[in-house]
């Protein structure tokens, strides 16, 4: 999995940076995905238990 | 409602009954500003989905609508807001680690906030530089295009730099799926219903002020 993009330069060989990899598009939506499930699960435990104390 | 009343049941007496939070305008700003940033990620990431169409202009033009968004918030914010209420200070910190502690070890209960919590500051925090960053690249990125103000120059920069500034724009744009959608959940929470009632009507009630926010942090 790449961070950037690249391609050739038209000069040359040398590779060129063109901007940010697509391919990460999966995983910040991913990150957010389990964000949402990690703080759903948390706060169903924090608020059984919150329950169970009264 | 008596005082010794309302001190039994935590409620600010002298709080008005609709305690308002959000402004006509800064509501509208706000419900502008979300459908401008959902137009710009759907002309930006749907034909790298494969979903193809002409998205130059609607993103460039929609990016131009939020730059001055953002524009107008800042100026707003500065001179007709509480810009304050949104600064990150030391109690946030203490208030973020003794919420922390509440919900993972069922520790002492956190301090009712101000009118923004240390969490919605931090997201606040988080999203503007976002923005800000995705705002910039943006606008330099209009240089390489032809619009009906000004001939497309691409030379105004270095291959090396052209790269460094898309690379930012793309970080920053995917960043913005995960806040938006981070967003979108808290809004739909039912323990945040209160709030997102408030960006449409624009107030909370007298008992929900008291019941969520401090009165001492946050003078209505």
């Amino acid at each position: 999995m790449q961070l950037f993009r690249y391609t050739k330069s038209v000069y040359g060989g040398q590779e060129q940076l063109i901007g940010a990899s697509w391919d990460l598009l999966p995983w910040f939506v991913a990150a957010g995905a389990a964000f949402i499930i990690v703080h759903v699960i948390v706060m169903t435990l924090a608020n059984a238990r919150g329950r169970e104390s009264h | 409602m008596s005082e010794l009343l309302s001190e039994k049941k935590g409620i600010a007496a002298d709080a008005p009954k609709r305690v308002m939070r959000h402004a006509l305008i800064d509501r509208f700003y706000h419900w502008l500003m979300a459908a401008t940033i959902l137009v710009l990620l759907a002309t930006a990431f749907l034909p790298i989905l494969g979903i193809k169409f002409q998205w130059v202009e609607i993103h460039w033009i929609t990016g131009m609508l939020l730059a001055g968004l953002v524009l107008f918030h800042i100026v707003r914010a500065l001179f007709w807001l509480d810009w304050r209420s949104m600064m990150i200070w030391l109690d946030d910190g203490r208030d973020l680690w003794r919420g922390m502690r509440h919900t993972l070890n069922g520790g002492a209960p956190p301090v009712r906030p101000g009118k923004y919590n240390a969490l919605q500051k931090l997201y606040h925090l988080g999203i503007a530089i976002l923005v800000l960053a995705a705002v910039a690249s943006g606008l330099l990125m209009l240089l390489k295009i032809d619009t009906p103000f000004w001939r497309r120059d691409p030379y105004w920069f270095s291959n090396d730099t052209w790269g460094i500034i898309y690379a930012v724009h793309g970080f920053a744009a995917m960043a913005m799926v995960t806040m938006v959608m981070i967003h979108i959940y808290f809004a739909l929470r039912p323990d945040e219903w209160y709030l997102t009632r408030s960006m449409f009507r624009g107030w909370i009630s007298r008992k929900e002020y008291s019941e969520y926010h401090d009165a001492e942090r946050w003078k209505t």
